[in-house]
């Protein structure tokens, strides 16, 4: 009776210990994928932050270059319906999507808008006047810099997001992350074009291969 | 890169087993040594191709790899700079280049050398970098996150449109690198209070009290252990307790630099850049 006892006690011990070290596991994983998910979070929110500060430049931007004589009406046209598509596709600034259709729209949207700008950046070499225009020059030089601080960001979003699916899809940690809903996030894809370098005019004559229409001035 | 060191791990001690197995398996063995350590090579090869090094950190805050300005000029540059550094706490650190030592654009190779160089303080990230690279006659000046305020693009393209850009023109690049410092510390000066010394002057200094304490942890640990024993044999251990287990191996790890060596040293604080400032041509 008495060993029965004994051995009751110590297979509850045991039954305790593994509950202890499997809760353990549990608390130190859950918490990890928390922190990585908030930190994919953050920089979802610093990469909303860079596109809205290129879509508050733009009504500038738009003013400026409508103010030389005869501008070409179309190229303004197409940035500002541009801006508007992107202000259609808001994704929500605090949470990352999850869906990866939803980031495709998004980028699509962002993407028409700097296909529209650099456009327009190349009529503008057509203006001398626009060129040597003090306000025009800030607005360049602000949009140039968004442009990086965009690259930067979303380059910044596609590493968190790559530490957080790492977590989430690896053994052991699949299993907590399945049971509370812990889901891979989708990159941003480098824009078609993008893996090449920005094309570089150096005008010797021959027109430059593969050169593309948003080609840097 | 993870790869690599067990890839080299295995053969070697694949090689240390059969030593005192077969001759027959050593042959084999190392056959398959020296197929692994190739693959390693060529593993090795491949990511340092895909891998573009990133320059290492500068010693110093003026960094002039093209010899464009007198020595005296480029020392007198380093002390403005770390006189500013002590001042202001604000990194501001210049690297001219014979060429950018890169294939890609220099917004992005800017970007990863100043994220890997950690120019500015850890979590004010007021770092800025001019960036020159002389026979590609393009330069940038690339603020931390915690300068792009005091230092918005607008004002990083006057500075070099306006005070650099036309003094390189005229090839007087001392009076444009002059000029291009003095108005980025113009315009960030009253962002943040400086701490009277550099990062490497506090590293420099903070090594030494580290060490002392760590000392001070050993006699602690020796004469607990001491009493410990005396103590010991009532019921508490038998008699002669272990030696109390401590890590020894090198204290603090502070290095230091500048001081003595004619000019004063650059160490990164740990500030981060998101990509802002501009660039320019001459």
């Amino acid at each position: 009776m008495n060993k029965f006892a004994i051995g009751c006690g110590g297979l509850l011990l045991i039954l305790l210990f593994v509950v202890f070290v499997v809760g353990l596991f549990f608390w130190g994983t859950y918490n990890r994928l928390v922190t990585l998910d908030q930190t994919v979070n953050k920089k979802w929110g610093d990469v909303q932050t860079v596109y809205q500060r290129r879509a508050d430049l733009i009504p500038n931007l738009v003013n400026t270059v409508q103010g030389a004589a005869n501008f070409e009406k179309s190229t303004v046209v197409e940035v500002t319906n541009a801006r508007a598509s992107v202000g259609r596709v808001q994704l929500d600034p605090n949470k990352a999507p999850t869906n990866a259709a939803q980031l495709e729209q998004f980028q699509a949207a962002q993407g028409q808008l700097s296909n529209a700008l650099s456009r327009l950046l190349v009529v503008v070499e057509r203006y001398p006047e626009l060129k040597s225009n003090q306000n025009f020059l800030a607005l360049q030089a602000q949009l140039e810099g968004t442009e990086n601080r965009i690259s930067v960001e979303r380059s910044n979003f596609n590493g968190t997001v790559q530490d957080y699916n790492t977590a989430v899809k690896r053994f052991p940690t699949n299993v907590i992350a399945g049971m509370f809903g812990f889901q891979p996030r989708p990159f941003f894809n480098a824009q078609p074009g993008a893996e090449k370098a920005p094309a570089v005019n150096f005008n010797f004559g021959t027109p430059a291969p593969a050169a593309s229409p948003a080609g840097s001035p | 890169m993870k790869r690599i060191p067990s890839e080299v791990d295995r053969p070697l001690r694949g090689r240390c087993q059969t030593n005192a197995a077969s001759p027959s398996l050593l042959t084999s063995s190392a056959e398959r040594s020296i197929h692994l350590a190739v693959a390693a090579l060529i593993v090795l090869a491949v990511s340092a191709q895909a891998a573009e090094a990133i320059p290492s950190k500068p010693d110093r805050y003026f960094n002039d790899y093209a010899g464009v300005v007198s020595k005296e000029a480029a020392l007198r540059l380093n002390e403005q700079l770390a006189q500013f550094e002590r001042e202001t706490s604000d990194q501001l650190l210049v690297v001219v280049w014979p060429t950018m030592p890169s294939q890609s654009s220099i917004e992005d190779f800017t970007q990863r050398t100043f994220q890997a160089w950690m120019v500015g303080q850890k979590g004010r990230n007021n770092g800025v970098v001019l960036f020159v690279f002389v026979k590609d006659r393009r330069m940038r000046i690339q603020p931390g996150y915690g300068l792009e305020g005091a230092l918005p693009d607008i004002t990083c393209d006057q500075i070099i449109r306006n005070e650099i850009a036309p003094r390189f023109r005229s090839g007087d690049y001392e009076g444009g690198l002059t000029a291009g410092i003095d108005s980025i510390c113009k315009a960030i000066r009253g962002e943040y209070q400086g701490s009277e010394k550099t990062v490497a002057e506090r590293r420099g200094n903070a090594s030494a009290p580290s060490f002392l304490f760590f000392i001070i942890f050993v006699i602690v640990l020796i004469v607990i252990s001491r009493l410990m024993r005396r103590l010991g044999g009532y019921g508490y251990s038998s008699g002669r307790g272990g030696p109390i287990f401590f890590p020894i191996g090198g204290g603090g790890g502070g290095w230091s630099s500048g001081g003595g060596s004619g000019f004063s040293g650059f160490s990164g604080g740990g500030g981060l850049s998101g990509g802002g400032g501009a660039s320019g041509s001459w």
